[in-house]
């Protein structure tokens, strides 16, 4: 199962800041946590950044990025600091 | 005297503590043109009054408090000043830049910046206003604490004040105006050292803008971006810029041991999250800020200002500190005491170091939290341990030994980002002309790991271009008067929300690797850029046009922070320095991160790629046609 964090207001959406979910890839994860939280995180997920272990999925495979026990999935909404 | 150009207010004073006179200086509408203000102007000014070898704690070093032209314009975030003089923690140029609100006042006054010279027989406060400027007598506020020595101030005077640090020396002493700091370098210790305590400025001056209606269209235009924006409207506002720690921990660039990790178990705790959850009373800003990413918290039952992302990660995990509660405190004794909480939570975790392996017995260890708040107040008073802890990192790895892990660049402590997990951000801190900075650095953390779109964070492909891209807008930015906040709306909504983990973001990160030939031809010829840019990606030069009436394309954008950085670096020569300086300890430049050896900032890879397009020498020395093309007089 991966672990799925969720930071700053995504934390607010699903009212935790993390779950186990079984998925096989990224693109089932996004697909099931649509299910998951009836469309309250669907405005969210087209601006949220996805690493998996640390690292942006972009530099993955994407969307197709597999997901296996202990992957750590960190969802962040647009941030800005420093 | 006077200018063509709206949004200045045609006047600088040069002031001579030693002497008690005061007289015009003179600033050519050419110098604005080609600098605009505030840090870039005060690189300009501070080269041509100094010359090399100055002690920067000895009356001849300059003190140089300015604005840009947007300030006190009612453009957005713009209640800025900017500090220039010669660091006493570096021996380097410094700038240092601020909200609060005296920028504003000054130029309400009249005055577009001051020159400070010489030293005062006696603590002295210096007020600005319409008609005079004033020396009086500060004895009494000699001492007080930066909060206490604001509250004996007249209250609607533009105010910034140093607290014991500054007047103890402590090499990193900051400058506080209302709850702001300009924070680093010690510039609060050039004050101390002047015998100059406060300054006060009020009037009731406004600044003119030459198309008004033009103007404020812009205004309106970029305020709703801003408020429309999700970082600027929602992330910064509920989160402050602690939102940083955990995406920092997750991506490996959290300095936790002294920067030995780059993440830390216990990070959340400590989270602009766990802020927001936990202590935040509310939220606010600068005059003029539509963000607000401001904290405010309890402590000891008081409202005080809370801690910035970069107090979080330097007094938390730096320090293995878990203790939300007591970074909090830490925080605001540092503010009383007026010292920047960067070099305070390094040179903490380096003597922590040096203790742990039997370097130096400083009583101070890794996790323990007994004793730290005793620690910052001798610190400021420079008593026990404090008073070497007071010289900072470079000074106490000289003495004690471990420059391998002194993580400093130029004397200046390294900001709260591990660089071996974005080494182009890495790059940065070594070439930033104040030394270990990521605002002078560029701060391309954000496109290797903290923003949406990031390129791969180890890759040097057109990072030593991007550095150097991002470091003159960012200097630009500054010059202009703005806060740098603004710079976060530069990714327009709509293309955040193209889904940053889909296809079109993996596209943008390669092109982006191969984009560094672009950049440099765009540097190395800004002119071909004569024209500005939609509001909604860089508004900035169509409202810096619109106020002041100079033709600000994004060429002439650029071109101004070209400069800014090339007058500074000059300044650097003139004094000595040259590219030996531009380094980074061997912690991040050899010990791989995590036990792997490629996880490292390859700075030999990308060193000669940065000069190169910045048009120096191998010796990191500006070349005379680089000056010449860009009209840069030395």
């Amino acid at each position: 199962m991966a672990v799925v964090k969720y930071y700053a207001s995504l934390r607010n959406v699903v009212g935790k800041k993390e779950e186990q979910i079984e998925v096989a890839s990224l693109s089932e994860l996004l697909q099931r946590l649509s299910q998951m939280y009836e469309g309250r995180l669907a405005r969210h997920l087209k601006t949220t950044t996805v690493l998996v272990n640390g690292k942006n999925v972009i530099h993955l495979k994407g969307r197709r990025t597999p997901l296996g026990k202990d992957d750590i999935v960190s969802l962040f909404p647009p941030l800005g600091g420093g | 005297m006077g200018t063509k150009y709206g949004g200045y207010m045609g006047r600088y004073l040069d002031i001579d503590l030693s002497t008690g006179k005061v007289t015009d200086y003179e600033v050519s509408d050419e110098d604005k043109e080609l600098y605009l203000g505030s840090k870039g102007l005060g690189a300009r000014i501070l080269y041509d009054n100094l010359r090399k070898g100055v002690d920067p704690l000895g009356p001849e070093n300059v003190l140089i408090v300015n604005t840009g032209p947007l300030v006190g314009s009612g453009a957005p975030c713009t209640s800025r000043f900017n500090i220039s003089t010669k660091s006493p923690l570096t021996g380097a140029i410094l700038s240092s830049n601020c909200g609060g609100n005296f920028g504003i006042h000054l130029k309400r006054a009249g005055v577009d910046g001051i020159l400070v010279r010489g030293k005062a027989d006696k603590p002295t406060r210096i007020h600005i206003s319409e008609e005079k400027v004033e020396f009086l007598d500060a004895s009494d506020l000699w001492g007080m604490d930066t909060e206490e020595t604001q509250e004996k101030l007249p209250a609607r005077a533009g105010k910034i004040v140093i607290g014991p640090a500054g007047e103890n020396g402590v090499l990193f002493a900051n400058i506080i105006s209302q709850e702001r700091a300009a924070g680093r370098g010690g510039a609060g210790a050039v004050m101390g050292s002047k015998n100059l305590k406060a300054i006060t400025a009020s009037g009731k001056k406004k600044v003119s803008v030459v198309r008004q209606a033009e103007f404020e269209k812009d205004v309106k235009k970029w305020i709703s971006i801003l408020k429309a924006h999700p970082t600027t409207s929602e992330t910064l506002p509920a989160y402050g810029t602690g939102i940083f720690v955990n995406r920092c921990n997750a991506t490996n660039t959290l300095p936790t041991h002294n920067f030995k990790r780059g993440s830390f178990e216990e990070a959340d705790a400590v989270s602009g999250e766990a802020l927001a959850d936990t202590m935040l009373e509310k939220n606010f800003g600068c005059v003029s800020c539509v963000i607000k990413c401001g904290r405010r918290v309890k402590v000891e039952g008081k409202e005080v200002k809370g801690p910035e992302y970069e107090t979080l990660g330097l007094l938390g995990p730096n320090l293995e500190n878990p203790d939300l509660e007591r970074i909090c405190e830490w925080n605001y004794i540092a503010d009383l005491m007026g010292m920047d909480t960067v070099s305070l939570g390094n040179t903490l975790g380096f003597a922590m170091e040096l203790n742990e392996r039997g370097l130096w017995e400083s009583g101070l260890s890794f996790g323990k939290t007994d004793g730290i708040a005793e620690a910052i107040e001798n610190i400021a008073r420079r008593e026990g341990i404090g008073d070497e802890l007071a010289l900072g990192v470079r000074h106490l790895s000289e003495k004690y030994g471990g420059r391998e892990f002194a993580m400093h660049s130029k004397g200046m402590e390294f900001p709260s980002y591990e660089p071996r997990g974005a080494v182009g951000h890495g790059l940065g801190y070594a070439i930033s002309n104040r030394g270990g900075c990521h605002l002078g650095g560029g701060y391309f953390i954000y496109f290797e790991a903290t923003g949406p779109i990031t390129m791969d964070p180890h890759t040097t492909r057109s990072k030593p271009e991007f550095v150097a891209m991002f470091q003159t807008l960012l200097d630009a930015v500054s010059s202009a008067g703005n806060c740098q906040f603004t710079s976060f709306a530069l990714i327009p909504k709509q293309a955040l929300e193209l889904k940053p983990y889909g296809a079109i973001y993996r596209t943008i990160s390669k092109v982006m690797e191969g984009a560094g030939p672009i950049l440099k031809l765009v540097l190395k010829q800004p002119g071909i850029m004569p024209f500005t840019l939609p509001g909604e990606l860089i508004p900035h030069p169509k409202n810096i046009s619109d106020l002041t009436g100079m033709r600000m394309t994004m060429g002439n954008l650029l071109a101004a922070g070209l400069r800014g950085y090339l007058i500074e670096r000059m300044f650097n020569v003139r004094e000595g320095f040259s590219s030996r300086d531009d380094s980074l300890p061997e912690r991040v430049t050899r010990e791989g991160q995590g036990g792997n050896p490629k996880w490292v900032v390859p700075l030999d890879k990308m060193l000669p790629r940065y000069y190169d397009v910045r048009g120096l020498d191998e010796r990191g020395i500006p070349k005379p046609q680089t000056l010449s093309r860009l009209g840069v007089k030395v």
